[in-house]
């Protein structure tokens, strides 16, 4: 029944404690979980958005650098042409030093030819021999010679080396003449790949077929191939594009692309996701550990509260059954020690009346035998001598009986005054002293002399200390009947306001089925007659009566340990 | 020397009868009462140095006829006897006016002591009081 109601109680606490530890962990863990997700949603997207602006913002400003630098070169070659007409541009030297001019203005020029409305090539400044060429079925000279001006894709032309070409025309029909630079591409290369953003942001143009335009710092495409990817790219249109796209590499980038030059170039920049949105990674980063580390926080935390929370709960539990314990047991030594007292009061009465019956008889035998009226050799006389000193022992056994009881209900009786440990102690073990060590027992003391005092009968105290002292060397001797025996007797300042006195035995030990009854009346384990089973009921007496407490705790075969707790005296009783 | 006259006081008869005759057979005197009022009644007629007076009684307890024996006749000496219960009420019994108590179960020798003790007590008492009225006679002559 009482296992069961045991376990049923362990459930329960079990239980509970479960619950608390959940709310303990689930609540808190709300609002970080909200704070941290909110904050975090709104922190990325706008990182994101951050991001993908200053992308735009690049792939703008690049875009109008590039169409100002070639308007910036066409407008070089048309300032040419209205200064000079085809007669003047053609005299020797002239073109040469037009070019170097050029040259001077913007270091992109390579070369400078001068062509006629036939398409001869009549004058040409430069490192190629190109001079005498025909360029008149070249499609970039039959679409300079209708539109007046053209910029071309990358190509490679007779030198065999990737370039463009910017032409203007001057004049109309048969006078009608061509003046064309070419444009370097390392030069030109450098110009739009020098934006640098991030680790690995780069720019590049490709063609309207998807021919790369420029290299790239990545390397991957060079000039003049065909970029993979161009189909995926959107395809018209003036507006800037930001999309996020895998490389055939399987890399994430975030690309930025605008058409230029009348929707022919398409600049593409692009950043790889994981740099462009790095911030946007530190961020998840910081998040997680501060989720973890909360989580953390807060389980450890809980755990920790809870665990002390129930061991005070448990303490307090503990401590109000010992309480209860001990007032029950109080209560009932009270009830018994009255009932015993009172028992002991009303057989005094008859042993009395035996005693003077017996000391009657005593007498009357004296008499016979001075009157010489009986024979005190005589067997059956002698039968009657034994039995009836007999009578006087049991007599006196029971008026011992009764006297131990009586003791045990007075209380009153006690003279108290002011009792130090360091001066009583030593003096009640010199008197059992002489006996251990005829058992072969050995007495260790540890009682510090300057302990404080407390309030007691002297000879109470003696009493109990003694009767404690004795059963302990009956336990001892019964486990080492010869040597090996240890009594050990510490007292000790347990707090601000008790002493703690200790009795420690390496004896039988009590059976645990017996621990709770040592100190009731009449409780004995010894043989009839060796003892009245009163001792340490009396000695729970005067020591609860001292205002103080009686503890024990023992082992089978190990030994027991008494422990008193007495009250220190107030101090202004104690000796200066 | 005068013989102790003794007085014994209990609501046990059989007590009563053994004891008288073991003290009778000590030498002693013994008048026997069954009550506080008996032993009073007694107290008036016949002559008593020393009574032994049990505390728990039915009727008159000890008490109330050691208080009454200590108000009638001052110089007559009362021995208490008494059990647990009535051990603090010992202690006020001395402060009565009780020459000392003796615990249940006694030996006969010990009350017969305590007797003596008392009995000798009275006597010097008697003694010290015969002085002094003798002194104040021949004081009284000297005048």
């Amino acid at each position: 029944m009482m296992d069961k109601k045991n376990m049923s109680e362990d459930t329960r606490t079990r239980r509970i404690k479960r619950n608390i530890l959940t709310y303990m962990i689930v609540i808190p863990l709300i609002p970080l979980f909200l704070a941290v997700g909110i904050s975090f949603y709104y922190f990325t997207t706008a990182l994101e958005n951050s991001s993908t602006q200053s992308l735009k913002r690049i792939v703008g400003d690049h875009r109008d650098m590039i169409e100002s630098f070639l308007m910036e070169r066409k407008s070089d070659l048309e300032m040419v042409t209205r200064l000079y007409d085809f007669e003047s541009i053609n005299r020797n030297q002239i073109i040469d030093d037009v070019f170097e001019i050029l040259k001077n203005k913007s270091g992109a020029f390579i070369d400078l030819g001068l062509f006629d409305s036939r398409g001869l090539h009549v004058k040409y400044s430069g490192q190629y021999q190109l001079t005498g060429k025909l360029y008149k079925e070249e499609f970039w000279f039959r679409e300079v010679m209708e539109k007046g001006r053209y910029i071309s894709d990358v190509f490679l032309g007779y030198r065999n080396v990737p370039h463009f070409i910017i032409a203007v025309k001057k004049g109309a029909g048969a006078d009608a003449w061509v003046l064309r630079a070419t444009i370097d591409t390392l030069f030109f290369d450098r110009m739009v790949s020098g934006v640098r953003i991030g680790r690995s942001g780069e720019a590049y143009i490709l063609n309207k077929k998807g021919i790369a335009q420029t290299g790239r710092r990545s390397g991957g495409v060079n000039v003049m191939e065909k970029d993979p990817e161009f189909s995926a790219f959107p395809s018209s249109g003036s507006t800037i594009h930001t999309f996020l796209k895998s490389d055939p590499q399987g890399l994430k980038f975030l690309y930025a692309t605008t058409w230029l030059k009348d929707q022919e170039w398409l600049l593409v920049v692009r950043q790889e996701k994981k740099d462009a949105f790095r911030f946007f990674y530190y961020a998840l980063y910081a998040s997680l550990i501060i989720m973890v580390l909360g989580i953390a926080i807060v389980v450890g935390m809980s755990f920790f509260m809870t665990e002390k929370l129930f061991t005070r709960i448990e303490q307090l539990g503990r401590e109000k059954k010992d309480l209860g314990n001990q007032l029950i047991r109080a209560s009932q030594l009270a009830e018994v020690g009255e009932m015993a007292a009172g028992f002991a009061h009303e057989i005094n009465n008859p042993l009395q009346i035996i005693k003077s019956e017996h000391a009657l008889i005593a007498s009357i035998f004296e008499d016979l035998y001075e009157n010489k009226k009986i024979d005190p050799e005589d067997q059956e006389i002698l039968e009657l001598q034994d039995s009836l000193s007999q009578i006087e022992l049991q007599v006196s056994r029971c008026s011992d009986i009764t006297r131990a009881i009586l003791k045990f209900g007075r209380k009153n009786e006690a003279r108290e005054q002011l009792l130090y440990p360091g001066e009583q102690i030593p003096e009640i073990i010199k008197m059992i002293e002489q006996r251990a060590s005829v058992e072969g027992i050995a007495v260790f003391q540890n009682i510090p002399v300057d302990l404080p005092g407390f309030m007691g009968d002297a000879s109470q105290f003696q009493q109990v200390m003694l009767n404690l002292f004795n059963n302990a060397i009956d336990a001892i001797m019964e486990q080492h009947p010869d040597t090996g025996g240890r009594l050990e007797i510490q007292a000790r300042s347990k707090d601000d306001n008790w002493i703690e006195i200790r009795v420690t035995d390496n004896g039988t030990g009590i059976q645990p089925e017996h621990i709770a009854k040592v100190f009731s009346p009449f409780f004995t384990t010894k043989p009839v007659g060796k003892g009245t089973g009163l001792g340490l009921s009396v000695c729970y007496g005067i020591i609860e009566n001292f205002g103080g407490t009686m503890d024990v705790t023992s082992r089978v075969n190990e030994g027991t340990i008494f422990i008193i707790t007495l009250p220190k005296a107030d101090m202004e009783k104690q000796a200066p | 020397m005068e013989k102790l006259k003794l007085m014994l006081v209990d609501d046990e008869k059989r007590y009563l009868q053994t004891t008288a005759k073991l003290m009778e057979k000590k030498g002693i005197e013994v008048v026997t009462a069954q009550s506080g009022e008996q032993a009073l009644d007694l107290l008036r007629t016949r002559e008593v140095h020393v009574v032994i007076l049990d505390i728990k009684m039915p009727g008159m307890d000890g008490f109330r006829t050691l208080r009454a024996i200590k108000t009638l006749y001052p110089p007559v000496e009362v021995i208490l006897l008494t059990g647990h219960a009535t051990m603090d009420s010992a202690i006020d019994g001395l402060q009565s006016g009780a020459f000392d108590y003796v615990i249940k179960p006694a030996d006969i020798d010990e009350i017969v002591n305590k007797a003596y003790e008392a009995f000798q007590k009275r006597r010097r008492l008697e003694e010290k009081i015969r002085g002094l009225t003798s002194g104040s006679g021949r004081h009284g002559l000297d005048e």
